[in-house]
């Protein structure tokens, strides 16, 4: 009888439009360093974003042969990146540090936007904070790459000062470069694995 | 029909039902009804609009939602056939709102639709726009956005915890829905301000983050009444970027008294407009201060305004409630609204 009822109840969430459900979403290839590389920067405007990747960016030219820094600001923080941009920064960057997602929209694009780019042939580290996490996941899990490796930093990031920033920055350089280049060593996949983050 | 009128209920099954729909996580945490092919096409049959034309689309999350889907969603909510097409007017409104095909639903903010009824539609639904207006008590009122909810919910895939973040949420969310009370208003009707006639069935929606109350029933002045409208419109607790929209769900009796004094809907727009503000010094008090922009910084008595301007976008103002005490409600709008009122199909 409940069987029988359950099956003539329509099941709200199946849309009847055409579904675009994609399959599993590949990832970019990696080199094993990051010396000569072009490192896209993907601000997302929330405060203390652009200061952070800076942070990060320099550290990568500086201590990592990184060539250039190539800063790029997603206004729409809520939407996914567009085509054109993908394309744009897949051309103009080797690899791209998006961030910060710190707020219920905005994490959940950043790791849509990582994706895309994986899947457009750039090693991308996406950066969320920790209180984040779930829909960082359900945008993950919705895009076909349920482990894709975002990286989760601690809650806030928006009232840093300059100097926690620096801080803030220099802690995280390591799970970036982890994310963006092939394990090297076993000593490189112990350092990634003990940074916070998302097991991959 | 006669013959399933006279059989008994039973409410077994339909608690068997309800539970069913729990089980699925398909409700918002109230029971909902089952919605079937039979009841789908009751619903269909109130709109000229084809079934599969989509009315909704969420980019982030890439999911289109139809006429067919949003009826399953308004059956669920407890609406009657007859509200489908306010419901879906809904979804047009909504399709031109910035906040909610941005992050809106997703938000931290937990922002609650306010679904506002003008024209003859509201005496044909039965929309509440007297006392009580806010609820509960209504089923227009209160299943027409509970439907955008469920939308929101099973359509977009957005539920708490998961792609909805909302730190509190909101009281009421889901279920703040009104109809102007254009008899008692002195002024044109609010879907006017949205930009069309008066007298047609309109729609008007407007994603907000909270509401609070101004009760000033023993004024001897009209313009004390608008200081303390104008003192609830300034807070800083809500302050948070340059500019803000803030609406006033006006008192009949309110907007009366203004009206008695000269003062046009504009007007009372234009007085709000010049003397809700802070100054850098108030707002740097709590750690608010705007001298970070580009055009700052403001020196400590700089007057900022809480409005851009004093267009009915900026500070929408609709008339509701019972005249029976002057109290009205201010409320905050999420981000900013179309500024548009939609016609009913």
């Amino acid at each position: 009888m409940a069987s029988t009822i359950a099956s003539t109840i329509i099941d709200p969430t199946v849309s009847s439009s055409v579904s675009t459900k994609k399959g599993r979403m590949p990832r970019a290839a990696r080199a094993a360093s990051l010396a000569g590389a072009r490192v896209g920067l993907l601000e997302n405007t929330k405060r203390n974003a652009a200061d952070l990747l800076d942070g990060i960016g320099e550290a990568l030219v500086r201590d990592l042969g990184a060539a250039e820094l190539v800063r790029k600001t997603k206004k729409q923080f809520a939407l996914p990146l567009t085509a054109e941009v993908v394309a744009e920064l897949s051309e103009s960057c080797d690899v791209v540090v998006v961030g910060v997602g710190d707020c219920g929209s905005c994490s959940a694009a950043a790791v849509a936007d990582g994706i895309a780019l994986e899947r457009a042939g750039i090693p991308t580290a996406v950066i969320c904070t920790e209180a984040f996490a779930s829909t960082s996941q359900a945008m993950a899990e919705l895009k076909g790459d349920p482990d894709f490796p975002y990286i989760l930093t601690e809650h806030p990031v928006a009232n840093l000062d300059a100097g926690q920033l620096v801080d803030r920055a220099a802690h995280l350089v390591p799970d970036v470069v982890a994310r963006l280049t092939a394990p090297a060593s076993a000593s490189a996949q112990s350092a990634a694995d003990s940074a916070l983050s998302v097991p991959v | 029909m006669t013959a399933v009128d006279t059989r008994p209920l039973d409410p077994a099954a339909a608690t068997e039902v309800a539970e069913h729909l729990y089980a699925n996580g398909w409700t918002d945490g109230l029971p909902a009804l089952p919605a079937t092919d039979e009841t789908v096409e009751r619903f269909l049959a109130e709109t000229d609009r084809d079934p599969d034309a989509v009315v909704a689309r969420h980019l982030a999350l890439d999911r289109t939602v139809t006429v067919r889907d949003v009826a399953v969603h308004a059956i669920m909510a407890g609406c009657l056939p007859e509200y489908f097409p306010a419901v879906l007017t809904a979804w047009d409104a909504l399709a031109a709102d910035r906040a909610a095909n941005g992050g809106g639903w997703q938000s931290t903010s937990g922002p609650a639709p306010l679904v506002i009824v003008n024209g003859p539609l509201r005496d044909r639904l039965d929309v509440n726009s007297g006392g009580g207006v806010l609820g509960p008590g209504f089923r227009a009122n209160a299943t027409i956005p509970r439907a955008i909810g469920l939308t929101v919910r099973n359509g977009f895939g957005i539920r708490p915890h998961g792609f909805e973040q909302a730190t509190q949420g909101l009281p009421g969310r889901w279920t703040m829905g009104i109809a102007e009370a254009e008899e008692a208003s002195p002024w044109e009707p609010f879907s006017v301000d949205g930009g069309l006639e008066a007298g047609e069935d309109a729609v008007s929606v407007m994603l907000l983050r909270t509401c609070e109350f101004v009760d000033n029933r023993h004024f001897t002045d009209p313009v004390q009444v608008l200081r303390d409208f104008a003192d609830t419109i300034q807070r800083s607790g809500s302050w948070i970027f340059r500019h803000s929209c803030v609406g006033i769900l006006m008192n009949p009796d309110h907007a009366r008294v203004l009206a008695e004094a000269g003062m046009s809907k504009q007007d009372v727009r234009d007085w709000l407009v010049a003397h809700s503000g802070k100054t850098e010094a108030e707002l740097a008090a709590v750690g608010k201060g705007l001298s970070r922009l580009p055009d700052g910084p403001f020196p400590p008595d700089h007057f900022h305004p809480v409005f851009a301007d004093a267009s009915p976008k900026s500070l929408p103002i609709i008339v509701a409630g019972s005249p029976n005490a002057a109290m009205s409600m201010v409320f905050r709008v999420f981000g900013e609204w179309s500024g548009r009122s939609f016609p009913v199909r």
